[in-house]
């Protein structure tokens, strides 16, 4: 879909976080040290218990949250209080959220081409083609014209995949993608995520889909407290996790 | 690394702060000086000892007592007694004049519910200031007087005024018992009736807001629609009637204001009648500003209490 | 066959469902019938209405002279002409039956008013010729108005700010016109300036406002607030007379602008903070994932408020600020109690007038009559925008 041209190369570093410390106003420690490295093409799963910081460490990588201690590099770009470095990251950063935040006000074709006529100033005409691709590829072409509150949970939230896309991101954050989707909808987009890593894109993506993880991921980070417990590949993460956080919370979920 | 400070996302909406801020004192500070300027050269610069001028004119009615001799501040007073004693009376009888047409709205009868809607939507599309007008000049001034006058069994209209309790007929003129002027009659009636529309919708949009169930259920333990109303759906209703009481009768207070158009001396009235004699526009304009503010401030705490007892019975 | 009976049925469910309900159906019949005998009898025996002909040029335009009021005239086609071609492009070529029952009731408007309020005849063929104008506009706009190239049409909008600047122009004069100055505008046509100069200007600010409200910095958020609770607190007859006294003295030696500019920017200032609030509740409704989805797509503040922000917010908050404009139109009635002719000032000369005293009743019932059927007009308009805007929007929830 988008990488046809740059074959995802692990060599490279999309993100880089070092011993990265956040405060909330009224004083939580959200996140205490935490460091993280995502090569390009690889797919990374956040997993933790609800409080362990695991949203709010991934929506740091788009500057959504700020953080006052440690170093953030995605894409090359550090992320500092730089308006202009920001911008750069966030046309480079897809975001698909819990809630979808799809612009109900505007059809799903107009939700696909606002970003890119507006920040990227392509032509009308380019980004409608590349948008009607992109909904066939997610399985959305016949509701181009709709608008959003017509769709069901799971078409919303593939639209909003497609949307990202359209911005040709080099790196794609889920935030808990299909937590607010009814059982029977939440395969479809798992699908959809899973062609995408296929086709060599850089995801984090943080969620409690264990099947999802142990098909896709190549790494499983654990998260807890606000500290990262233990990152592993899939298979050594569910059958044999080393730390007993992981083992309690591994008991948890099943 | 370095961010140049015109991009920095921390210093920027401080930098914004402060132009701001700045742009803003200047213009005050300009303005302000001209005030100061201008007002000396009229010989007018701030003082409040004016207030114990005698005043030189006389209040058309007033609970205190009051001639041209007292000073300002007394006059203003008297203005102010009258607003507020044409406001409470206003606030009770368009409160109950607006719930009785709000419930309406959910009467059984078709005719009653039409009724009700007709006359929001007439009051709400016609001008207050047109409406009290009407009211005096066209309705209470055109009472008869003497002897024609309207003898109703509690009260006579008449040109002199509205005669409460049991007035003699003497020499033409009707005496005794208590008079209510004509000017706040047609004050009382046109703000009862104007706001009473707008508590009318405030009530309609409180009961439309109880679930349905709660109708059915009240229904299926063999309520009648009297009983549903006022023992289930209303109490029910004040919930969110009551928050959204507190602006109309902000409003009700503010529209008070008007009476210098019935003749009635309210503080505005009296305010106006102020300025117009001694020039001092500032102070005048501070006190009205001063007393309207205090009206709506008191006017919002009752009401907060009364939001807090109405909100208690939740969890 | 069975209409009349679900007719009596029906009539019999609403009307005489309960013997309580019969009797009050009984007594409000009566009640009615009584007060329309009373009104019809008053209005077509002892009402006079020549105090309405004899005045209604001066009800009209107040004390603006005679021989430029075709500036008027000619400010009046161009917003009929604009009104109708509008409506056309909005439409398409087609008539609903909501266009069809507007332009029938624009027709009897036109022939039946002129005669009624005795105006005399060139003014008669005046007023045929503008609703023709109008319908004319809605039916060639309709026909022709797709073939517009799609460049042209979004410049259209344009033409109605342009043409509210040439109307000012037309009717203050400057530019080889002879200035009119505002102390002779009266009527309904200072009525009508003074509101749509509050209602024009009042917007933007408003939205300024809320957004500053909302903003997380402290100056401007509590400069906002202060503004916004201090216009609320205060009656507009107060502002409309601190306008009038001591705008004076805020600006050097005898600078301060005519009275009636002078009112206008108090009415804009004080709806401009009922207009925040409103917008103040639109952007709470709007939920945070919107702002966080627009800027996680790479778009700045200004793009995220003008394609995300705005256009939610405004929708929820669109009755709330028509309620607001009806109000403004409402308001400028008090313009009569600081000393200016609009259209209730006035009538209330016309009404002092010892050759017509005692006509008070005809005055006020028209000037109602023509209040009620302007807010109406605005609240319908907005009840049916609303509709439109929501038919998209209400179907958010699958």
């Amino acid at each position: 879909m988008t990488s046809p041209t740059t074959a995802a190369d692990p060599g490279v570093v999309m993100i880089e976080a070092r011993a990265v410390e956040k405060w909330y106003p009224n004083g939580f420690h959200a996140l205490r040290g935490v460091d993280l490295t995502v090569h390009q093409g690889e797919v990374v799963v956040i997993m933790g218990p609800s409080g362990s910081g695991k949203s709010t460490f991934l929506r740091t990588f788009n500057a959504l949250e700020d953080f006052q201690k440690g170093s953030i590099v995605v894409d090359g770009i550090e992320l500092s209080d730089d308006v202009r470095r920001i911008d750069a990251i966030r046309r480079e950063v897809g975001m698909v959220f819990q809630q979808f935040n799809l612009f109900p006000h505007l059809s799903v074709l107009d939700n696909l081409t606002l970003a890119p006529t507006l920040v990227r100033h392509r032509s009308k005409a380019e980004v409608q083609r590349q948008a009607l691709e992109l909904l066939a590829r997610v399985g959305i072409h016949e509701q181009a014209h709709k608008f959003p509150g017509q769709l069901s949970g799971g078409q919303q939230q593939r639209v909003a995949i497609a949307r990202s896309l359209c911005m040709e991101p080099r790196l794609l954050l889920f935030d808990e993608p299909t937590s607010a989707l009814d059982p029977e909808m939440v395969q479809e987009v798992l699908m959809v995520m899973q062609e995408l890593a296929k086709e060599g894109m850089t995801m984090v993506v943080v969620t409690h889909e264990v099947r999802f993880a142990r098909q896709v991921a190549d790494r499983v980070v654990l998260m807890a407290d606000g500290e990262v417990v233990e990152i592993a590949p899939p298979e050594r993460f569910f059958t044999a996790p080393q730390h007993p956080r992981s083992r309690q919370f591994l008991n948890q979920i099943s | 690394m370095h961010t140049p400070w015109w991009r920095n996302r921390r210093l920027l909406p401080l930098l914004v702060q402060a132009a701001v801020g700045l742009v803003v004192l200047v213009m005050i500070a300009y303005l302000l000086g001209n005030l100061v300027r201008n007002l000396s050269a009229a010989g007018l610069l701030l003082s409040w000892r004016w207030l114990n001028l005698p005043a030189g004119f006389d209040i058309s009615e007033s609970l205190l007592p009051f001639n041209a001799e007292l000073p300002y501040w007394r006059a203003l007073l008297a203005g102010l007694v009258n607003t507020v004693r044409v406001v409470l009376i206003a606030l009770v009888g368009a409160t109950l004049l607006g719930t009785v047409v709000g419930t309406a709205a959910f009467s059984s009868n078709g005719l009653l519910r039409r009724l009700s809607c007709t006359y929001v939507e007439l009051i709400r599309n016609v001008p207050l200031l047109l409406q009290l007008l009407f009211w005096y000049f066209v309705v209470f001034l055109s009472l008869p007087d003497g002897s024609a006058a309207i003898q109703l069994p509690w009260m006579v209209l008449a040109k002199s005024g509205l005669h409460l309790g049991s007035p003699q007929l003497v020499n033409g003129v009707w005496q005794g018992s208590l008079r209510i002027t004509l000017e706040f009659a047609a004050l009382l009636t046109g703000l009862i009736i104007h706001s009473g529309a707008f508590i009318a919708e405030v009530v309609r949009g409180g009961v439309a807001a109880v679930p349905p169930g709660q109708w059915e259920a009240a229904r299926s333990l063999g309520l009648h629609a009297g009983q549903t109303l006022s023992r289930i759906v209303l109490p029910q209703a004040l919930r969110v009637i009551v928050p959204a009481l507190n602006s109309q009768y902000i409003s009700l207070a503010k529209n008070s204001s008007l009476a210098v158009a019935c003749g009635y001396s309210d503080l505005y009235s009296v305010a106006e009648t102020t300025l117009n004699q001694t020039g001092r526009s500032v102070e005048v304009v501070l006190i009205l500003l001063g007393t309207y503010l205090a009206m709506d401030l008191v006017i919002s705490l009752v009401m907060n209490r009364l939001n807090r007892l109405v909100q208690i019975q939740e969890r | 066959m069975n209409r009349p009976r679900a007719l009596t049925n029906r009539l019999h469910r609403e009307l005489f469902a309960t013997p309580l309900d019969g009797l009050i159906t009984v007594a409000l019949l009566i009640g009615l019938v009584f007060a329309l005998k009373a009104l019809l009898h008053w209005s077509l025996t002892q009402a006079d209405w020549v105090v309405i002909q004899a005045n209604s040029t001066l009800l009209a335009v107040g004390r603006y002279p005679l021989n430029q009021q075709w500036r008027l005239w000619l400010l009046t086609a161009l917003l009929c002409g604009a009104a109708g071609i509008s409506w056309g492009l909005l439409r398409g070529a087609g008539w609903p039956r909501s266009d069809r029952l507007a332009a029938a009731v624009l027709l009897v408007l036109s022939l039946l008013l002129p005669v009624g309020l005795g105006l005399a005849a060139p003014v008669q063929q005046r007023w045929w010729g503008l609703t023709a104008l109008l319908l004319v506009g809605r039916w060639a706009a309709g026909r022709w108005g797709g073939d517009i190239p799609k460049r042209g049409r979004r410049l259209l909008p344009l033409t109605w700010p342009l043409l509210y600047l040439l109307g000012l122009g037309l009717i203050g004069g400057g530019l080889g016109l002879m200035t009119v100055r505002p102390s002779q505008w009266g009527g309904l046509l200072l009525t009508l300036t003074e509101a749509s100069f509050a209602i024009s200007v009042c917007c933007p600010l408003g939205i300024a406002l809320a957004l500053g409200r909302r903003s997380e910095l402290p100056l401007l958020r509590w400069g906002s607030t202060l503004y916004i609770e201090f216009i609320r607190g205060a009656p507009l007859i107060t502002l409309l007379f601190l306008g009038q006294n001591i705008l004076g003295f805020l600006l050097p030696g005898g600078l301060a602008p005519d009275r009636v500019w002078r009112a206008a920017w108090i009415l804009t200032f004080f709806a401009a903070a009922y207009v925040a609030e409103a917008v103040r509740a639109g952007l709470a409704a709007l939920p945070r994932g919107q702002w966080e989805a627009a800027r996680s797509l790479g778009l700045n503040m200004l793009q995220t408020l003008q394609h995300v922000v705005l256009p939610q917010a405004l929708r929820v908050a669109l009755p709330a600020i028509v309620g607001q404009f009806i109000t403004l139109l409402q308001d400028t009635t008090l313009l009569s109690l600081i000393g200016l002719l609009d259209l209730l000032g006035v009538a209330r000369a016309v009404m002092a007038n010892p050759e017509f005293l005692g006509r008070n009743a005809e005055v006020y019932l028209v000037l109602a009559i023509l209040f009620w059927c302007c807010c109406a007009a605005l609240g319908l308009g907005s009840r049916s925008l609303e509709r439109r805007l929501n038919r998209q929007h209400l179907r958010s929830q699958p």
